[in-house]
């Protein structure tokens, strides 16, 4: 009875696991269909192909770096990639003040590293008589400015800024037109309520002044104020391609960082490394677990055989496991795999070995396979929970992909003690009874 | 079955384990470790090029960039695939150096661009150092709980630390490069070591348990032939699943699969020839400071023999040469 129902459960278990790993019931609405299974693990980046960029916010004496300026500025960047328009991204905070971005296919990393990592601060800045040429900046503190040219001549002039582009509703890339038409690229900006007013009430106050563009201290055009500019738009021509004025945009909608960043690690991986690495290791393991099956079927035989299958289920409750869990597949991850496969594997090695000894000193099978198992348990055990001990310290420490590593062995390590132990036993003890129990000598 | 005494060939042990980790420690604090970019900093370019190029090209591509001492990488079975390590570039840095390629070259395919910073690469190598110390002291604790026995976690430490070394000095040995994945290989070259002397272990003390009259050297001897066979088919099968990925599994697994192999050899070699042996070697210790008291107080030798049980006159001999 007791048996009946745990081979239920067990029954149970593997349709569950199928259904999260390969997912060949989908629902539509409450109906459901069949659908070709496909693996439901997402791959990580190595795998796949994309950038790993790290992201660390800078203290300036204006600004300090807590932890809602960084939540902030993630806000940010979360804003600009969704402009880039990247499948999937994954941004995480990491401790007091990096930020980890994922950027997964990624065609152009150097563009979207461009638009990520700037802090992008739009500011307007009256300039009275005088007029600034384009990539004069500022220096921090907003106190003077160094020419562009070799000479590097600086002059004094205090920085008043009149609204910046946190009062922006919007920004478009767009073409100049008008009489006398360039057809350059241009960015053109639309101000918010209050900020269009400010915008308005400057402009009709200071015609024929300089009102002097400013990102991230650097002067990007100087035009002359012509008349009063009502209803808040305006529009930015400095000496832009396309592709920068749409960058520009881009970075415009999405807002400033409110601290600045600095990128200290990036890595990206091209689609065809990503696709090679995954074809090699697929390859590797699946070459690794025939050896396995071979190995086992030629040591035990017909155990042998049941070992091999309670590995095939323990392969698929670990996918279960890793797509319930969201978990990616990475190149680690994958040797994880083979390790928490291999002690699997040992574990029934180990208990094998236990029986044949108990047979050897004279048991009757049932007997020795009890006394098997029972006896293999406490190496089993301490020698799984050292490794999930390790595995731990791994996960807590480790980033990125040390930590794909441990997650998938420890969860591997987890289900190898499952299979291992109670479906081998399950699938051992249906078969050793009369007339089955003579094929089981387990190689003695 | 055959009995071999591995117990009493010990010291043959002791001599081979030496022989490979002194010139691993010699290597180690002379050249020191081969760190990739993830532990230094730097900048590293892997880029598939439209032609055929060599060494000396690729070198005379990067003068003009003064990236003079950079590291340049080539496998003779991808001619057209280069790898370039340097100090850390910034992003337009990089962008001109992979247009320089894609010029003069015919095209270049970036496989791989990595920067890291240098904080970054010191906080790696702070983590890594603390993953392993933290990992063993916790584990050391559990095997001391389980075994109700400080003396086994220690012996298996041993084991460990041996098989750590073996590993890295052999890394330092032939100059293989270090990057991040290198922590999961010395991590499962732990798990694998303790894995493996625990399995010895836990024999030890189910022998210990049936409180049978043998002298604890021949009983740990019995103990090790009886798991002997799991120990080889295992570390066998893993070794030949290893051997495999080696050859087949595609040049980014080569160093990983490497370390892997190394930490299965020792890791089964430190159980039989390092941890077993130096709990007999403590086992004999702390009989020995058991029976000085007695010795002195009597004066006689007669005690050995009944706490010794085997071979009084070959312990003898031993601890005589030791004192010289």
């Amino acid at each position: 009875m007791l048996r009946l129902f745990g081979r239920i459960i067990v029954l149970l278990l593997v349709l569950a696991a199928v259904q999260l790993a390969a997912a060949p019931v989908g629902l539509r609405g409450l109906r459901p269909y069949l659908q070709p299974p496909r693996l439901q693990v997402n791959l990580g980046l190595d795998l796949q192909g994309g950038s790993h960029i790290v992201l660390e916010a800078r203290q300036t004496p204006e600004v300090p770096v807590t932890r809602e300026a960084v939540d902030a500025a993630m806000e940010v960047i979360r804003r600009r990639i969704d402009q880039l328009g990247v499948v999937e991204p994954t941004i995480q905070r990491e401790g007091e003040r990096r930020i980890i971005v994922e950027l997964p296919g990624i065609e152009d990393p150097q563009r979207a590293l461009r638009v990520i990592g700037q802090t992008a601060l739009l500011e307007f800045v009256n300039t009275g008589a005088q007029s600034l040429p384009e990539g004069a900046t500022w220096n921090e503190a907003g106190t003077e400015v160094t020419l562009p040219g070799p000479e590097k001549r600086t002059i004094p002039l205090k920085k008043e800024v009149v609204v910046t582009g946190a009062d922006l509703a919007d920004a478009r890339a767009a073409f100049e037109q008008g009489q006398v038409s360039t057809g350059a690229p241009i960015v053109t900006f639309q101000f918010k309520g209050p900020g269009a007013k400010k915008f308005e009430e400057f402009t009709g106050s200071h015609i024929g002044q300089y009102l002097t563009i400013v990102l991230d201290n650097r002067v990007i055009s100087s035009p002359v104020i012509q008349s009063r500019i009502t209803g808040g738009s305006g529009q930015i021509s400095g000496r832009f391609t396309l592709e920068e004025a749409r960058e520009l945009a881009v970075l415009l909608r999405a807002g400033a960082l409110p601290v600045p960043v600095e990128v200290v690690e990036r890595r990206t991986i091209g689609p065809s490394l990503g696709r090679d690495s995954l074809d090699l290791s697929l390859r590797a393991g699946a070459i690794a677990v025939i050896l396995i099956i071979a190995f086992m079927i030629a040591l035990y035989r017909i155990p042998g055989v049941l070992a091999n299958a309670a590995l095939l289920l323990y392969a698929l409750f670990l996918f279960a496991a890793l797509a319930a869990l969201h978990a990616t597949m990475t190149l680690p991850g994958i040797a994880a795999f083979i390790i928490s496969v291999g002690m699997a594997i040992d574990a029934n090695v180990l208990i094998f070995e236990r029986i044949k000894e108990e047979l050897r000193a004279g048991k009757t099978l049932r007997a020795g396979i009890q006394s098997g198992w029972e006896r293999a348990w406490s190496a089993i055990l301490d020698s799984n929970v050292t490794t999930l001990v390790g595995a731990a310290v791994l996960f807590v420490l480790g980033t990125g992909p040390i930590k794909g590593f441990a997650t998938t062995l420890f969860i591997g390590v987890l289900i190898s003690m499952f299979t291992a132990i109670v479906i081998t036993r399950m699938l051992v003890d249906a078969v050793a009874r009369p007339p089955l129990d003579r094929y089981l000598r387990f190689g003695l | 079955m055959r009995t071999w005494d591995i117990i009493g060939n010990r010291r043959w042990g002791y001599l081979l384990s030496l022989l490979v980790i002194v010139p691993g420690v010699l290597a180690l604090a002379t050249w020191g470790i081969n760190f990739g970019i993830d532990f230094t900093g730097g900048t590293l370019l892997n880029l598939r090029l439209g032609e055929d190029t060599s060494l000396e090209q690729v070198r005379a591509t990067l003068r003009p960039f003064g990236h003079e001492d950079a590291v340049i990488q080539k496998s003779a079975d991808r001619p057209r695939e280069v790898l370039v390590r340097t100090r850390p570039l910034d992003e337009e840095q990089t962008a001109r150096l992979e247009a320089a390629f894609a010029r003069e070259y015919g095209g270049a395919e970036v496989l791989r661009a990595e920067r890291v910073g240098p904080t970054i690469g010191r906080e790696l190598r702070q983590r890594a150092v603390q993953a392993v110390v933290i990992g063993l002291i916790l584990q050391v604790i559990y095997i001391t709980v389980r075994f109700r026995s400080l003396r086994f976690a220690l012996a298996a430490d041993i084991a460990l630390v041996h098989d750590l070394l073996v590993v890295v000095g052999i890394f330092a040995l032939t100059r293989r490069e270090v990057d991040s994945s290198f922590v999961a290989v010395l991590l499962t070259v732990v798990g694998y070591s303790i894995n493996d002397t625990v399995v010895i272990l836990d024999r030890i003390r189910e022998n210990v348990n049936l409180r049978l009259r043998e002298p604890f050297d021949r009983l740990v001897n019995r103990s090790m032939l009886e798991v002997l066979v799991r120990s080889l088919t295992t570390g066998f099968g893993a070794i030949v699943a290893l051997v495999l990925m080696y050859f087949f599994g595609g040049p980014t697994l080569r160093d990983f699969v490497f370390g892997l192999g190394l930490g299965v050899v020792t890791g089964t070699y430190s159980s039989l020839f390092v941890a077993s042996p130096i709990l007999v070697e403590w086992q004999r210790l702390s009989e020995r400071r058991q029976r000085r008291p007695a010795e002195a107080a009597e004066g006689a030798a007669v005690p050995e023999l009944a706490a010794v049980g085997g071979s009084p006159l070959p312990a003898r001999r031993r601890r005589s040469r030791r004192r010289r």
